[in-house]
């Protein structure tokens, strides 16, 4: 076995951080999807460093608590990261945001792979699976539905 | 990473033809756990696969996995047919990895490795055919070589299934209840079907079956499947894995000397989540995520043998309920083998959490009393 | 089965139109008899394969709107109508875009697939059989066409159609709830598909309980009924007289085609292959079929006397590409099995079959009303296959004199039909709306989200109610020569309505659910206007209601007693054309309550006997005459009931 020195301890650590606050779900269940790198990668091309940045500053003023946060275009982000990680779609962003960014692509929504369809969080959130996507076996629908896993937690999940 | 300790190898049955019911229930025993040795090291290196990468990959061993279950309940038809009592929920029965091959003259470790070449060299080893090694007490067989291939070890029950056969009549042999048979209804498609062993022909049947499968028939590539259940011709174990492995097709004219010479097929090794292949549920700290996960992996894991189990003595029908208990695994796992390992010298190699299959006798009894209530 | 086209000067015994449901099931059949049969299909040949499936399901995923065609791709050379081409006008109305011109007050709302296999790759696979009552509806209850055939007729096509799909469900049941006659001792090939969690909490409570549509109406009792699948399941061991049933495999290196997993996604596509699709029969064709796909059809060639000598069809070799060319197959038979939609424009291009004046005429679907609403505890929503029980009750009766009558599946997926859920609510907490100048609310992050997510979800779930639609000469696809495809074909022009016995249906079925969710103690959270989402919009008795498409386009070359009033005779042959068969949804003269396609696999394979013996009298070494067929007068010709 050859590890790959060039993997960091935790990759992406500071973007998951804030997506515990956004989403509501722990940093394992976050990092069980396998779409850490991919939404990370999406945001920052979707947006740019800096407007990433700025969000950033705007989330810590904020206490962590990204509900918040003031500045429409950094709400703006907030939206769309936590939309991007509960159905794996990027959205489209206010017109208003999408000027003030200058952004030079389309603001169009799209689905960034048929993991991530298959990875949302929402699903996770009523404790299923996205149709298409890791089924559940025979006769499973017959049953009461499982519980969420796992359950949200109580306040402000741990980083 | 740790050096592990020697490999235990599972329990042996002594080398001889066995010689009557009893001896030949404790046969079939053990080849069950054969039969599920090879099963958590498959699942290791399917669902250490990044998301969506290996696609063929993912899908040979997902193929071959529904196979040695297929393998498990024939053999436990076997079994039954002959009034024994298959055992497969109990902690015995998982064997601790790494461990040692066993009906095998050379020290192979197997242990759970994440996808990549090392693991498919020991699936190579695990899976390769048998030669012409005979049954013990056959001329050309020494009495004091013990096991030399598993292909041997199945040779011998099915000689000791013709001979008790000989000594006691098929009737007197073949007492088991065909309730208790596990049939088509019950296991169907994708890898072959489950059916019912009820004399000495379908006994050998299913024998052939699972040796043919994992090595190809009659020593070529392919196996015997389309003749046993009329489908498509596809290469045994071995050959699937070695397709891999050379990351290339066998054509319609290769033979197992050639190797493979058909089209190419792509393999990313680097797509796959690396992990220690010598890890345990003490090295993942006791209050993390990924030790509660895996934990109740192992408690699900648990909850599939007790599964099996029932469906293996008197309730065939519950066999279907072990799909869910997979599909469950598989998600759990992969949860698991995504996060990266919570210990952080070994996350700093770059290593991923896995499953480690400690299956206590904890897990069974919080598996049974789940499926109980 | 072969890839390679044909040489050029082959003469085949039959040209089959279309490699969907039911020109592979004629394929199969003839081809085992024997024949050599050119099967045509317009689109790509990419889902028989394992990549091509694969594929398939990551464009689904990918997919932004998951409409049934999202898996298959576009194709300029043969485009298929979609769901997705319809829009709703702010205050009523509607405007269509896409392959299908639509002209008529309300849209034709239903999809089809050009792809080999067919609009069969992305049914729900739901297969009950029509109501023996479904038959004769113009002498018992005065409204649409009477079948020349009655239940009886069709009834042993239905066992060899269930056969050839792979049905699951309860006979028993069937016979008991919904009056079906079966023959004595008969079993599915497939135990019935396990009832889902809301199925058990929706009999728990409506279960011996009866309902008024309207005040002073009959009482209907109400009992929830498991419904027939091709999808597998459990096979019987007592289907044929013990034999038991082998399901059929298909596509892929572990011979996948198992038991169905819940994978939740039937249409638009299964991605186990547990649901019977057209390329499981064509993974059983024999030597003698071959199929040639990307060879779009334009036109059936007929000589003086009426009899077809063959087809033209137009060859690409790259869907978005510029070129094709143009080819002729001549055979003694020639079968369209296009789709409804599809064969009338053929034959309408073709100025076939027209003495009637029906071609094109009486096109039906389902019209289908959706209600939603919530529960007062967790219906376990977006699981299993899309539905799996009814209420059955509605299906026939007396007020079919009044009102069109439906059939009622409750929806297993939550609101994702009615109200896009649950990518709808995520966006809605997010403050995300459609238009992106809208100010945009506060929303919700964190735990609060996943909460709120979760309560809104986790109690879902909706009704289709899919009324009967009644054939009427003014409902019909015609052609204008002004719009036409990339090959030079026009496309086809619908002009579609719905009659008020149809609109008395919504409207009675909209009663039903308000009665309904009353009955279960459910928050209804229905509500229909106008709006971009809405074009199946109308109002009608001062109300407003939304119908949706539900895919079953059928009357197109109806079926009937009498060359002046049908277009096909009762094994569904053109009554102007001795040799050439319009087969499938489209020979229709009614469509009952029942999900079409099983009925329509049993049309079929009721008609492949009667080419065989066309084929057979037009094959006879030594024969006194040589074209029996052509010289018999057409009343004799028809073999009206069981041979």
């Amino acid at each position: 076995m050859t590890p790959r020195p060039t993997t960091p301890p935790a990759e992406c650590a500071g973007f998951v951080a804030v997506s515990v606050h956004l989403t509501g779900f722990d940093e394992f269940t976050l990092r069980s999807t396998g779409m850490v790198r991919l939404y990370h990668d999406t945001t920052i091309e979707q947006v740019g460093r800096a407007a990433v940045g700025r969000f950033l500053g705007d989330l810590a003023a904020a206490g962590d608590d990204p509900g918040r946060i003031t500045d429409p275009v950094s709400l703006d982000i907030a939206r769309a990261i936590t939309h991007l990680w509960y159905l794996g779609v990027w959205p489209r962003l206010a017109r208003a945001t999408h000027t003030a960014l200058g952004r030079e692509t389309a603001n169009t929504a799209f689905v960034v792979s048929p993991q991530a369809w298959s990875e949302g969080l929402v699903w996770r959130a009523l404790g299923g699976h996205a149709p298409g996507a890791r089924p559940p076996g025979f006769g499973t629908w017959a049953a009461p539905p499982p519980a969420p896993h796992p359950r949200p937690a109580p306040s402000g999940a741990r980083p | 990473m740790t050096t592990a300790p020697t490999p235990a190898r599972p329990a042996e049955p002594p080398f001889r033809v066995p010689r009557d019911r009893a001896d030949l229930h404790r046969f079939l025993q053990a080849a069950l756990t054969l039969e599920h040795l090879t099963i958590p090291p498959y699942l290791t290196a399917m669902y250490t696969l990044r998301p969506g990468t290996n696609r063929t990959a993912f899908q040979v061993i997902r193929g071959v996995v529904v196979e040695e279950m297929l393998h498990m309940t024939l053999v436990a038809n076997v079994l039954n047919a002959v009034g024994g009592e298959p055992k497969v929920a109990h902690s015995r029965f998982v064997t601790p990895y790494p461990a040692r091959l066993p009906y095998s003259r050379d020290h192979i470790t197997v242990a759970l490795r994440h996808f990549g070449p090392d693991a498919l060299r020991t699936f190579l080893l695990v899976e390769r055919p048998a030669g012409i090694a005979r049954p013990p007490g056959h001329p050309s067989v020494a009495s004091d070589t013990g096991w030399t291939s598993v292909g041997q070890f199945y040779r011998t029950i099915a000689t000791g299934l013709a001979e008790l056969t000989d000594r006691l009549g098929e009737h007197a042999l073949f007492t088991g209840d065909p309730a208790r048979q596990v049939g088509p209804s019950d296991f169907y498609n994708s890898g072959g079907e489950v059916f019912p062993v009820t004399g000495l022909d379908s006994a050998l049947t299913a024998l052939r079956v699972i040796t043919e499968q994992g090595e190809g028939a009659d020593h070529a590539v392919y196996d015997s499947d389309d003749r046993v259940f009329g489908e498509h011709r596809r290469p045994g174990h071995y050959f699937r894995f070695n397709e891999i492995l050379q990351q290339r097709r066998y054509g319609p004219y290769d033979t197992p000397a050639t190797g493979p010479n058909g089209p190419p097929l792509d393999v990313s090794w680097e797509d796959a989540h690396p992990i220690d292949p010598a890890g345990t549920l003490a090295d993942y700290p006791p209050d993390s995520e990924v030790r509660e996960a895996a934990d109740r992996f192992d408690e699900t894991y648990a909850r599939l043998l007790c599964t099996l189990e029932t469906a293996y003595t008197g309730e065939p029908v519950v066999l279907r309920d072990s799909v869910p208990a997979m599909l469950e695994l598989r998600d759990l796992a992969e949860w698991i083998c995504r996060n990266p390992h919570p210990d952080p010298a070994r996350r700093a190699l770059g290593l991923h959490a896995a499953p480690t299959y400690e299956i206590t006798d904890a897990h069974f009894a919080r598996a049974w009393s789940t499926l109980l209530s | 089965m072969s890839a390679v086209p044909p040489p050029r000067e082959r003469r085949h015994d039959v040209i089959v139109v279309g490699a969907g449901m039911a020109g592979s099931l004629i394929a199969r059949h003839l081809g085992d008899q024997g024949w050599r049969v050119l099967v045509l299909e317009a689109g790509t040949d990419t889902l028989s394969t394992w990549e091509g499936h694969q594929e398939a399901v990551d464009t689904f995923h990918a997919a932004l709107y998951k409409v049934p065609n999202a898996p298959y791709r576009p194709n300029a050379a043969a485009p298929s109508p979609g769901v997705a081409d319809l829009e709703g006008l702010p205050t009523g109305g509607y405007r269509a875009h896409g392959y299908l011109l639509q002209r008529g007050p309300l849209p034709y709302s239903s999809d089809y697939l050009r792809a080999n296999g067919g609009t069969g790759l992305h049914w729900m696979g739901l297969t009950p059989r029509m109501h023996p009552d479904d038959f004769a509806v113009r002498t018992t209850y005065g409204y649409g066409r009477d079948w020349p055939l009655g239940y009886d007729d069709l009834e042993p096509h239905y066992r060899a159609a269930e056969q050839q799909l792979g049905v699951a469900a309860d006979a028993e049941e069937q016979r008991e709830a919904v009056g079906l006659p079966f023959p004595e001792g008969y079993t599915y090939p497939m135990e019935a598909v396990p009832r889902s969690h809301l199925d058990h909490l929706l009999a728990g409570r409506l279960d011996g309980t009866a309902l008024r549509e309207e005040p002073g109406a009959p009482a209907v009792p109400l009992r929830v009924v498991t419904t027939p699948h091709a999808r597998n399941s459990t096979p019987d061991p007592r289907y044929d007289d013990g034999h038991g049933y082998r399901p059929a495999g298909a596509v892929g290196p572990n011979a996948y085609g198992e038991r169905c997993v819940g994978n939740a996604s039937c249409v638009p596509i299964c991605p186990a292959q547990a649901k019977y699709t057209p390329l499981k029969t064509q993974a059983v064709w024999g030597p003698h079929v071959t199929l040639v796909a990307r060879a779009v059809v334009s036109r059936v060639l007929v000589t003086g006397d009426g009899r077809v000598t063959g087809v033209e069809y137009q060859r690409y070799e790259d869907p978005a590409g510029p070129v094709h060319t143009t080819h002729t197959a001549e055979a003694d038979v020639v079968v369209l099995a296009a789709h409804a939609v599809e064969n009338a424009k053929l034959l309408l291009h073709s100025r076939l079959a027209g003495s009637s004046d029906q071609v094109g005429r009486n096109l039906m679907d389902h019209p289908t009303l959706l209600t939603w609403a919530l529960l007062d505890r967790p219906t376990g929503p977006f699981r299993g296959p899309g539905s799996t029980s009814g209420l059955e009750g509605f299906r026939t009766g007396p007020a079919r004199s009044v009102r069109a009558p439906f059939r009622v599946e409750i929806a297993n997926w939550g609101w994702a039909w009615p109200a896009g859920s649950p990518a709808g609510d995520v966006a809605e907490l997010l403050g995300i709306p459609a238009d992106t100048t809208a100010p945009r609310p506060g929303p919700l992050f964190g735990p609060a989200l996943r909460q709120a997510l979760t309560g809104r979800l986790e109690r879902q779930f909706s009704l289709q109610f899919a009324v009967e639609q009644d054939a009427e000469s003014r409902n019909r696809v015609t052609l204008d020569p002004r719009h036409r495809d990339r090959l030079g074909i026009p496309r086809p022009v619908l002009t579609y309505d719905l009659s008020d016995h149809v609109k008395r249906g919504l409207a009675a079925a909209r009663n039903v659910s308000r009665e309904l969710f009353r009955l279960l103690g459910a928050e209804d959270h229905t509500a229909y206007a106008p709006g971009p989402l809405a074009p199946g919009h109308f109002r009608f008795d001062g109300a407003d209601l939304v119908f949706q498409g539900a895919g079953h386009g059928a009357g197109t070359h109806v079926m009937g007693d009498s060359p002046g009033t049908s277009v096909v005779d009762p094994w569904q042959r053109c009554w102007d054309h001795p040799n050439l068969y319009a087969v499938g949804c489209g020979s229709m003269p009614s469509v009952g309550t029942s999900n079409p396609s099983l009925t329509m696999a049993a049309l079929t394979l009721r008609s492949c006997e009667q080419i065989h013996r066309d084929l057979m009298d037009l094959h006879r070494p030594v024969t006194l005459r040589p074209h029996p067929v052509d010289k018999a007068p057409a009343a004799s010709r028809r073999p009206g009931g069981r041979p």
